[in-house]
């Protein structure tokens, strides 16, 4: 069964119920107060009969005649039926033990009734019964008149108070169905609207679950409907941005494997075609020689690769600990070795460096160091000198490393950091370059949290800065 | 008169071995290192193939292929992409053939060969020193008189005097003239290398090369 269908029949059953329930309470109440009062009132005037007649008695003493008697009781009788004649009622006052003193009696006295005919003094007794197709009230009092016992018997015909009953019971049915008809009709609007809101997400989820991803759930009511297809939507926009990310993710992955396949490629050509050229020819020295350079070289070069996708890999692998350190001490402690490089290529390294405490891995520092410095190197030519800053702005610690080479091209500017690209392939080759180097520096940098900026002019040289905020060093990492 | 081959490859190395191997079997190559200078040098000079890098500097082999298809020259594309989609898109581009690097230079000398036999290019008559081999009409002639030589002595001489000056082992041999198929003893070549031998006098040009097989020498 669907949701709207339970809310629907849910509040609809309850309803039936109760409204029922109250409408027959209020009819049957209705009903016995009315009884009460015509019980109420034929007692009365039950008691108002017997008050007459008990006034009468001390003329009755006087005259003590029978005849007189029989008059002043038809007189009293037809009196008070006279009096009470907007309504059916009857009188039966019956001298004990039976002679009728008056009664305008027009049926049959039932069986029962005969009960109540004797009641005790000063005892007024009630019954109502069927009489045909009448209700009739009956009462009965004993009054003791001038030693003699009467019994004043006064019945009402109530029947109407039942016809207003079955009246009232026909008149709820009309409302009862009227107003259930339009609960019926109001019910499936309300239950409908209520779960409309819910059918829409189920609709958009169907369409999310056969891969339409970008799809959203427009609700936009206040509530806990809401309140869940904001969740939902915030949940498929997670789901969304992890999977654009993956695909990115193996993109890029795909991407540095294509062309790590490329890098390896190209010098196994040249190995094993020199290898097989020297194996299947004749031998010549220049040749010989020259072949032997070649694979000699190239597989320095697949060397070269293989280290730097050590490095590459060591990076990825996560197995770095942060720890406060001086990037000028890092600095301070590379040197050797980064001057000892430039050194064989007679390149001066002049370093200027200020303190600049922040949160780091120092051997990947020093590999990002070692990077920017061998590129540095690369691009210089004799006599050039490389500068090398540290300094601490606020919140930041900034690295610079910039040379007086050959500078690089506008066009290749953005694409340097792209794994395996190199922008002269030849220069690159001479020096064993793979192009991995800043594809290496950008993973350690983006680990502390650094950017890079990059200015470069061809022939004047280049100068990479790389900025570190360590406002963020408590922050987790990556 | 020789053939002669463009190298476009911007390996400096893997063009210099390409053009020894080529030099070797008596193709004249001539060597450019990007898309430019080949097309520019396409416009002056006639070649009878092009071997083309597909990954190159300034203009890519794609684009190359693109630009000379006028000429009608034929192409061997030269690549470390191996994937089918690049092999579709050179050979839609009218590339004759597709080598993926690393080869082996038997294999590119076998493809050069078989393009340049599709396009007509390849010589009907073949000679080496005294004696001349003539393809069409599987002929041997020793000094212009014909020599009887076996179906399987006729195929062995022209593999070699194909890859002539290169070392070619039994195996190879064996695949060559009596195909994949067949699960002959490496004997047999060195029976019919014997037979040649005395047949067309060729027992200082048809090396034993210690370790490998055969050699065709000038």
């Amino acid at each position: 069964m669907k949701l709207w269908q339970k809310i629907y029949l849910f509040s609809i059953l309850p309803f039936i119920i109760i409204f029922t329930l109250a409408s027959v309470l209020i009819i049957e109440r209705n009903h016995s107060k009315l009884l009460q009062q015509e019980i109420d009132t034929t007692l009365r005037e039950n008691m108002s009969i017997r008050s007459t007649m008990e006034a009468i008695v001390p003329f009755l003493k006087i005259y003590r005649s029978p005849d007189y008697e029989q008059t002043v009781w038809t007189t009293i009788g037809n009196e008070f039926v006279a009096k009470n004649s907007d309504h059916t009622m009857y009188l039966n006052i019956i001298e004990e033990p039976n002679r009728v003193a008056y009664s305008n009696i027009d049926f049959a006295i039932p069986q029962k009734w005969e009960e109540l005919q004797s009641p005790a003094k000063d005892e007024i007794l009630s019954i109502l019964s069927d009489v045909g197709e009448r209700t009739i009230l009956f009462t009965s009092s004993l009054v003791d008149l001038n030693d003699r016992k009467y019994s004043i018997r006064y019945m009402k015909d109530v029947t109407a108070v039942y016809e207003e009953r079955v009246e009232q019971y026909q008149f709820f049915m009309k409302v009862d169905i009227i107003a259930c008809l339009l609960y019926l009709i109001l019910m499936i609007f309300i239950s409908k609207g209520l779960t409309r809101p819910i059918e829409r997400m189920v609709r958009t989820a169907k369409v999310i679950a056969q891969g339409d991803i970008s799809k959203r759930v427009d609700v936009n009511t206040k509530d806990e409907i809401g309140n869940l297809a904001e969740n939902f939507n915030r949940m498929v926009q997670v789901v969304e941005d992890k999977i654009n990310e993956l695909e990115l993710n193996n993109l890029e992955k795909q991407r540095f494997i294509h062309d790590f396949t490329h890098e390896l490629k190209t010098p196994l050509t040249s190995i094993i075609g020199y290898a097989n050229f020297l194996r299947v020819t004749k031998y010549q020295e220049d040749v010989f020689v020259d072949g032997l350079n070649v694979i000699h070289d190239e597989a320095k070069r697949l060397e070269s690769l293989s280290l730097k996708m050590m490095d590459l890999i060591l990076i990825r692998e996560d197995h770095f600990e942060l720890s406060m350190e001086n990037l000028k001490a890092v600095l301070d402690e590379a040197e050797p070795v980064l001057t000892m490089k430039a050194k064989e290529r007679q390149i001066q390294i002049a370093i200027d460096a200020n303190d600049c405490w922040m949160e780091m891995d120092k051997d990947l520092m020093k590999m990002l160091i070692y990077n920017l410095v061998d590129n540095a190197i690369k691009a210089s030519a004799e006599q050039d000198t490389i500068t090398i800053k540290v300094y601490g702005e606020e919140q930041r610690c900034v690295l610079v490393v910039a040379d007086q080479g050959i500078g690089i091209a506008p066009e290749h500017l953005d694409k340097i950091f792209e794994p395996f690209y190199v922008s002269d392939k030849a220069r690159s080759r001479r020096y064993n370059g793979v192009g991995l180097g800043l594809s290496i520096c950008q993973s350690v940098a983006r680990m502390h949290h650094g950017t890079f900026e990059v200015a470069s002019e061809e022939n004047v040289g280049t100068t990479i800065k790389v900025i570190f905020e360590t406002g963020k060093r408590n922050e987790v990492k990556q | 008169m020789n053939k002669k081959i463009l190298i476009v490859e911007d390996d400096i190395n893997i063009s210099k071995i390409i053009k020894m191997n080529l030099n070797i079997v008596n193709y004249d190559t001539t060597e450019v290192y990007n898309g430019r200078d080949a097309y520019e040098l396409l416009q002056r000079e006639r070649f009878d193939l092009i071997l083309l890098d597909v990954m190159i500097p300034g203009i890519d082999g794609f684009e190359l292929m693109k630009k000379i298809e006028p000429l009608r020259i034929p192409v061997i594309f030269l690549t470390a992409k191996n994937s089918v989609i690049d092999k579709v898109h050179g050979l839609k581009l009218g590339a004759e053939d597709y080598i993926v690097k690393p080869f082996e230079s038997l294999e590119l000398l076998a493809r050069i060969e078989t393009v340049l036999r599709r396009f007509g290019r390849e010589e009907t008559i073949m000679a080496f020193k005294d004696v001349q081999v003539l393809l069409d009409k599987r002929e041997v002639k020793l000094h212009g008189k014909p020599v009887e030589l076996t179906v399987k002595e006729f195929e062995l001489l022209v593999v070699l005097l194909k890859n002539k000056n290169i070392a070619l082992s039994r195996e190879q041999l064996l695949d060559k003239v009596w195909g994949i198929s067949y699960f002959g003893e490496t004997r047999t070549v060195d029976m019919h290398i014997k037979s040649l031998r005395k047949k067309l006098n060729l027992y200082d040009h048809i090396k034993t090369v210690y370790k490998i097989g055969y050699r065709m020498e000038d």
